[in-house]
């Protein structure tokens, strides 16, 4: 399987007459986008605005942020089973308008995730300050239920970014990186000395607000599943979840998985890039030991000498995590595990909901509970209240002069457990 | 398959008829669970929440197992580890009572995936 990211490197966004890009610069027709997303009966009002970095700009609360792209040559478009017709991602062209976002922001319940800084303090703690975010609010019809408004967010997302990445469709690209690996057989025989090494990365799968969608299937509704890297890079798989900020995965951070990058850089040099495992984490016991077995056996089917395993959430998740890790480390597989914590303010307290013997390589992502103050911003986008709300947030956080108080788990990836982030722990 | 759900959820009372309703907060939910898990009651669902944000729910469901007679060492650790991570959580936090009704909707959804597995796996025929 052979897929080429094309890179267009995007140095500003506009608005303008027409949405298209010029001499690196994506200019944006408001009215048309606005448009397009109104097709959709539930969604009454929408409202788009621009971030750059640097910017005294707050963006509060975050859904999700999506890389805009277009498929220019191989089978559907972006997001098939959700926005294209089911096809088989992974293959051909994609044009990336690379450095920019599509960041969706609105209250769907009472209480919020994410927070943006495109300047200062706040910014060091987000990949998303670095992008240009083309921001964009979604107001719903009244009465909506709340799975019903989640969906007309997460859709009016991915139609944004599609919409926009269009864009890009006859422009050359600055640069091109290319993903292609052959069957597990051929790979295989082409590094025999090379460890084998399968990627498991967990998603959440557990209802309404905690929920990954692969090829538009529930990832609830799955047996873990064999992917080839490319079809994530490609966009199949997509987020549905709106909870914790810090180590909620967006689509743009699936679209970009950092993992698999790597081990794309590493393999046929260091070890043998065998696959990926997604893997969905359940809220019954039942489901824990199966899909955990599961996941444990198709790595031995495979073969793996090594896995490393990303996790998605806090709570009940890290025993899934720790179930993997035990199982495939009794069966001889060495284990990564990449998680981060929740050790308190102090960053003292046991790190993980869970706990096993056998998870002895962890790398982590950063403290979520480590409390940071964000100075006040000139522009708001969004609702500044939503702060109180946010996980990391409480009542009193938002202070009189427009700052701020709050954990990182606040902050839009801060401490994202693929590692697509900028924070890391330090043992003293 | 005979189940019980431990909620302090009242849309959950209001919906199901096989409730354990708990007058009080999500701690006590946590606390009734491990007493019938050490009464020979087996977990179903994780008593842990799907979420950061869900620690601070003020309404909280878990399914339990009808008894099974025998003691459960690998749900015991469970629902034990969880209430002491449930009470190092909220020793710095509260419970976010003035979202109550956002938290009893998410939790019922919740619920409703794990009963939709939980019915849906052939076992249960």
């Amino acid at each position: 399987m052979k897929l080429e990211h094309r890179k267009i490197n995007i140095k500003d966004i506009q608005f303008g007459e027409k949405t298209a890009v010029a001499d690196g610069v994506l200019f944006v027709n408001k009215e048309e986008v606005i448009a397009e997303l109104k097709t959709n009966s539930k969604i009454k009002e929408v409202k788009i605005d621009i971030a750059r970095p640097g910017e005294k700009v707050r963006i509060i609360p975050v859904k999700d942020a999506i890389e805009p792209r277009v498929k220019i040559e191989g089978e559907g478009d972006q997001f098939p089973g959700v926005l294209a017709k089911v096809t088989q991602a992974g293959e051909g062209k994609v044009n990336i308008l690379n450095g920019v976002a599509v960041v969706t922001i609105g209250d769907i319940v009472g209480f919020q995730e994410g927070v943006i800084d495109m300047w200062g303090e706040g910014a060091k703690w987000t990949p998303f300050s670095k992008t240009l975010n083309l921001v964009v609010e979604i107001i719903p019809i009244d009465g909506l239920e709340p799975h019903v408004h989640e969906a007309a967010v997460r859709m009016a997302g991915l139609k944004a970014a599609a919409f926009i990445g269009k864009a890009g469709r006859e422009i050359e690209p600055d640069e091109i990186e290319v993903y292609e690996t052959g069957s597990m057989a051929e790979e295989i025989a082409k590094y025999p000395d090379l460890p084998k090494v399968l990627y498991v990365e967990m998603l959440i799968s557990q209802g309404l607000l905690h929920d990954g969608y692969i090829y538009g299937v529930n990832s609830q509704q799955i047996l873990p599943t064999l992917l080839h890297p490319n079809e994530e890079l490609d966009g199949a798989v997509i987020s549905g979840n709106c909870v914790a900020a810090c180590d909620k995965i967006t689509t743009y951070q699936h679209q970009n998985n950092p993992v698999m990058k790597d081990l794309y850089a590493k393999h046929g040099k260091e070890l043998n890039f065998l696959g990926v495992v997604l893997t969905p984490e359940l809220t019954t016991l039942d489901g824990k030991i199966r899909t955990c077995d599961y996941t444990a056996k198709l790595c031995k089917m495979v073969g793996a000498d090594g896995v490393i395993v990303s996790e998605e959430g806090y709570g009940n998740p890290d025993t899934d995590l720790l179930m993997i890790c035990k199982r495939l480390e009794d069966s001889g597989i060495k284990t990564v595990l990449i998680t981060d914590e929740c050790s308190g303010r102090d960053g003292m307290s046991q790190s993980l909901a869970d706990t096993a013997k056998e998870a002895i390589a962890v790398v982590s992502g950063g403290n979520v509970s480590h409390l940071v103050t964000l100075p006040p911003a000139d522009i708001i986008l969004g609702n500044i209240e939503a702060i109180s709300t946010l996980a990391g947030g409480w009542e009193g956080s938002l202070l009189e002069d427009g700052s701020f108080m709050c954990e990182l788990n606040a902050i839009i990836g801060a401490t994202s457990e693929i590692g697509y982030h900028n924070c890391t722990s330090k043992l003293y | 398959m005979g189940y019980l759900i431990v909620s302090n959820n009242p849309m959950v009372k209001e919906k199901f008829d096989n409730v354990y309703f708990i007058e009080g907060t999500s701690r006590e939910v946590l606390e009734k669970v491990r007493d019938l898990v050490h009464e020979g009651f087996e977990l179903m669902t994780h008593p842990l929440g799907a979420s950061l944000r869900m620690m601070f729910s003020p309404c909280f469901s878990v399914v339990v197992k009808e008894k099974q007679g025998e003691f459960n060492y690998f749900h015991t650790e469970i629902i034990e580890s969880s209430i002491e991570k449930y009470n190092q959580h909220m020793e710095v936090r509260e419970e976010d009572v003035e979202n109550s009704k956002d938290y009893a909707v998410v939790d019922y959804k919740l619920l409703e995936s794990a009963l939709g597995e939980i019915n849906n796996n052939a076992m249960s025929f």
